[in-house]
């Protein structure tokens, strides 16, 4: 099943849109004639009353509507959460569907019964309606026997068409959901792919301009108009190049105004918590809280101590440092020196601040971020490193199991004492508070 | 002022002996094909009667045109009667107010191929007729001119709207067996200069030509909305069945940008028609259309401008009118028509969409009256004849003046002046005194009465039709744009197919 859901759900619809697109744009520019909502209302006319009109108005309301849902899942969310909004949602878009079917059923009656619309009907015309048919006929169904699809669909299918769009192609939210509401999402799929090859190319031409066009479209076929009276005619022309402008403008900021006016509506109009959700939340946040007191709380006994072990002498070797963490809870590194004494150095890059590779490859450490390579003895970037600051050197301190110091360095100058062969075997590292200040 | 160029039109019905030649000549060259076998952009209809499409003259159930309400101040607003910016839209899903294949007729041819391959048998074979639509065997029961010269009886001529204007007993009159009287009118677009199909268009596809006023629509741009169907009043755009589109009578701008004459003029049997140039203030077309009904005719003409006048000269210029248009218009023949003698009228002006095609009311209904089996042409009657006129001049108000019945009588007058004092000329058998006093009658004088007789009894072709250059030699030749560049923007482009959506 995984290989089909796969197909069908994240194939098919990336075909299906860039075929609609491409398709309808080819279509369109090289075959104008064929652009049009090919009406046969003069052919028939009652018929056509009964089917097209509550056809129409039916699936435009309901494919609206789930845009809506789609494009602002949070304000429909939102909107939804009041009970009796959700019941009217419901009702309406079952009740719009069964105006679709009823439309439907009447337009292929007449595209049956009148001898003048056949001679002028299509096969792909049957296709298109038929598959309609279906698709509404299951959108029905559904919201029948899976109720408050309105809301549900928030969490399974507006995910699913989020990724799509965001070519992260996530089947999760979709993938168990029933048969009938994957093949409402293929066939949608489907309709969309037969777009350009059918009449319902005629969606795209919708003629918004025309609310805001002059009444009069007056069109210059020469060029002397331009020249003899370029005021005239530019006026003209840019009151055309205004009007489309403005539409879109008034497009662009509807749209704006909707996600504008989602975060508005949901700050009034918002789930309004009940009390028992609400103590969960308090509850919730006064964990996180004490979480993050406890381990601030780690952090600060852990800075009062005087010495921070860092590890044993002998687990300490030149090729792969030890992490730890310093006194100003920032990484560090723990290596050993041919002489066998500590080295320990900053993990943290002088560049911009990612921590900085364990293995030493020949005596160099390696930030991956933007690749610094640091010399561990000195601390030195290459010169061709984007690091240009050396990485400091630690002071630490030797003690015996017993807690005596045996050697130490400040993290400059000299090293001060020495260690028997005995004490190297059992001597831990540490970094002590005392080298930190200043 | 905008003032703006027109190639407009008279018609001169006096003329008109309803032969129906304007009407093929236009069908064979553009409206001979599958979906536009019904279309006549040109048609001719016989009046009193119901038209083509039937009673298209029905605007309370066809919607078609402007319609104007005055306000308190004076001023109103036009607003398309089909309908306004944002029921258009429903209306693109099922319009309630276009005519359907019922109103024109099924177009049919016959079954030709039988006569050739009937199998051998006792009676004839016949070609019957078959639907050019389905392709079926029909019966004819309507056509184009069903009720051509009143189809021998007053049924359809009864149902004619015009006659509303009457009252019952003027009807009766009208009806009277031998007193029935009858007169042709053709219709073409009137390519209007306030066009209420463009303003209906929700894609935008109609347009008016800057230059010459023709009002096309562009095929590829049309989406098959029909709101224009609805919308023009006077039916004159049809819708392609076959391919989604509409389409409109084109003044057959392909001849005339190649200084030919559109067909329905060149073929007219009866020379009634005329073609020229008339200049108009394109800024002041919406307000004049925005008076009474009754002022409409006069109105209409305050718009059309003088092309002799020094400051209409210059304006034109500025507007980017050439020399060539401003000598056509200053020749042409509507011109005096319409403004010189004022005898040409425009048709249903009250639709409001400012018709550029005028006509000339016919006089023979008019004056002609049957004593004895006699024509009346004597003048006694003159000063009688136009409430005795058979055809009613309220019918002929009607339809040329939106009811201002002294718009009709002040052209019928002249009309009927120049035919006497020509008869006076011609056989001298009429008194000069009597001549005078119609002459004073007619608000005409001898020189005007020479000039309209001349160009209405025997006008050359040049004097009937001056046709200005139109603007493909301009484009192609004003060496702006080589022609392999401009093949699109001058009508020379690559044709797309013209096919059905799948
Ligand atoms: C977006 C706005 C839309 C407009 C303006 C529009 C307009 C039209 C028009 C004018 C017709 C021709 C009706 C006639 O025969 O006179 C038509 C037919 C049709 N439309 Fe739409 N439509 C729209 C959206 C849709 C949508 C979204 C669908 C389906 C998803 C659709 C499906 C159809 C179908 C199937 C027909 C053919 C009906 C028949 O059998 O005659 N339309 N539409
Ligand atoms: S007569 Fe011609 S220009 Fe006038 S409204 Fe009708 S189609 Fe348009
Ligand atoms: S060709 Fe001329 S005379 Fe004949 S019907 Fe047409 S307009 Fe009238
Ligand atoms: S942060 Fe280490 S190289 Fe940029």
């Amino acid at each position: 099943m995984p290989a089909l859901d796969n197909f069908f759900l994240i194939a098919l619809p990336y075909l299906a849109v860039v075929i609609c697109l491409v398709g309808s744009y080819y279509r369109i520019k090289t075959r104008p004639m064929t652009y049009s909502a090919l009406s046969s209302q003069f052919l028939e006319s009652k018929g056509l009353m009964w089917g097209s009109l509550p056809w129409h108005i039916g699936i435009i309301t309901i494919i609206a509507a789930h845009f809506i849902a789609f494009l602002v899942p949070g304000l429909w969310q939102a909107l939804l959460s009041n009970q009796t909004v959700l019941l009217f949602v419901e009702a309406a878009g079952l009740g719009l569907s069964l105006l679709c079917l009823f439309g439907l059923a009447a337009l292929l009656l007449r595209r049956f019964t009148s001898e003048k619309v056949q001679s002028v009907t299509s096969q792909m015309d049957l296709v298109v309606l038929l598959v309609l048919l279906l698709q509404v006929a299951l959108g029905a169904h559904i919201a029948v026997s899976l109720s408050w699809g309105a809301l549900w669909s928030v969490g399974t299918t507006v995910p699913y068409l989020w990724s799509l769009l965001s070519f992260t192609p996530d089947l999760s939210m979709v993938q168990d959901l029933p048969l009938a509401v994957k093949a409402h999402i293929v066939l949608a799929w489907v309709l969309i792919l037969l777009v350009p090859f059918s009449r319902l190319i005629h969606m795209f031409a919708v003629p918004l301009e025309y609310i805001g066009r002059p009444w009069q479209n007056v069109v210059w076929v020469s060029d002397r108009r331009k020249e003899a009276a370029p005021q005239a005619f530019v006026e003209g022309e840019a009151r055309r190049y205004f009007v489309k402008g403005g539409l879109a403008a008034v497009f662009g900021l509807s749209l704006l105004s909707v996600g504008v006016f989602d975060k508005i509506f949901r700050f009034f109009f918002g789930p309004r918590l009940t009390a028992h959700q609400e103590t969960e939340l308090m509850t919730t946040r006064l964990s996180r809280l004490e979480a993050t007191s406890s381990q601030r709380k780690l952090e600060l006994e852990r800075q009062e101590n005087d010495y921070i072990l860092v590890g044993s002498l002998a687990e300490l070797n030149s090729e792969r440092g030890k992490y730890f963490i310093d006194y100003t809870m920032m990484p560090a590194l723990a290596f050993k020196t041919a002489e066998g004494l500590p080295l320990l150095i900053s993990a943290k890059c002088t560049h911009l601040g990612c921590t900085v590779g364990a293995d030493a490859v020949d005596g160099k450490i390696l930030c991956p971020c933007h690749i610094s390579y640091f010399s561990i003895d000195t601390g030195m970037p290459n010169a061709d490193s984007p690091a240009k600051t050396p990485l400091p050197h630690l002071g630490w301190v030797l003690m015996d199991t017993r807690g005596n110091q045996l050697v130490s360095y400040s993290g400059k100058g000299a090293v001060k004492g020495t260690l028997s062969e005995a004490q190297r075997a059992s001597a831990r590292v540490y970094i002590a508070k005392a080298h930190q200040i200043g | 002022m905008d003032v703006r160029a027109q190639v407009s039109m008279v018609f001169h019905l006096d003329k008109c002996i309803g032969c129906h030649t304007c009407s093929i000549a236009c069908k064979n060259v553009w409206t001979d094909r599958a979906g536009a076998e019904y279309m006549w952009w040109n048609n001719v209809e016989t009046k009193p009667g119901t038209g083509f499409p039937t009673l298209w003259e029905d605007q309370n159930h066809y919607k078609g045109g402007w319609t104007w309400k005055a306000k308190g101040n004076g001023k109103g607003r036009l607003q398309l009667r089909s309908q306004n910016k944002f029921d258009s839209f429903i209306k693109l899903f099922y319009n309630p107010n276009q005519p359907g294949l019922e109103d024109y007729y099924e177009p049919w041819t016959y079954k030709y191929q039988d006569l050739f391959d009937a199998p051998e048998g006792d009676d004839q074979p016949t070609a019957i007729p078959i639907s050019q639509i389905t392709g079926e065997p029909m019966d004819i029961n309507a056509g184009p001119n069903w009720d051509d010269d009143l189809s021998g009886s007053p049924l359809y001529a009864e149902n004619d709207l015009n006659l509303d204007a009457l009252s019952e007993e003027e009807r009766e009159q009208l009806f009277e067996i031998e007193r029935l009287s009858m007169m042709y009118l053709p219709r073409i677009c009137n390519h209007c200069a306030n066009p209420s199909c463009v303003a209906s268009c929700p894609s935008g596809a109609l347009y008016k030509r800057g230059e010459d006023g023709i009002v096309l629509i562009d095929q590829e741009i049309c989406k098959g909305w029909r709101a224009c169907v609805a919308a023009c009043p006077y039916k004159k755009i049809y819708y392609n069945w076959k391919t989604g589109k509409s389409e409109k009578c084109i003044l057959c701008y392909p001849k005339l940008e190649t200084g030919q004459i559109p067909n329905c003029f060149h073929s007219c049997v009866g020379r009634i028609r005329y073609l020229g140039v008339l200049l108009y203030d394109a800024d002041r077309v919406a307000e004049a259309m925005q008076v009474p009904d009754h002022a409409l005719v006069e109105s209409q003409r305050s718009v059309i401008l003088n092309p002799f006048d020094q400051a209409v000269i210059e304006a034109a210029k500025a507007s980017g009118i050439s020399e060539e248009f401003l000598y056509a218009a200053q020749n042409s023949p509507v011109y005096k028509y319409v403004m010189d003698w004022k005898v040409a009228l425009p048709l249903h002006i009250e639709y409001r969409t400012m018709p550029m095609l005028f006509y000339v009311p016919p006089l023979l209904p008019v004056m002609g009256k049957l004593e004895n089996g006699i024509y009346e042409h004597k003048s006694e009657a003159f000063f009688s004849t136009l409430e005795k006129s058979r055809l009613p001049i309220k019918f002929l108000a009607k339809l040329f003046a939106a009811g201002n019945e002294s718009q009709v009588e002040a052209a019928v007058r002249k009309l009927m002046a120049v035919r006497y004092y020509r008869r006076s000329v011609d056989m001298d058998d009429i008194d000069v005194v009597e001549i005078s006093k119609v002459m004073r009658e007619g608000k005409t004088t001898p020189k005007e009465a020479d000039e309209i007789y001349a160009l209405t009894a025997i006008p050359t072709i040049d004097q009937r039709f001056v046709l200005p250059p139109i603007q493909r030699e301009e484009v192609i030749g004003g060496g702006h744009c080589s022609p392999e560049a401009c093949k699109g923007c001058t009508g020379l482009g690559t044709p797309v197919a013209i096919e059905r959506g799948p």
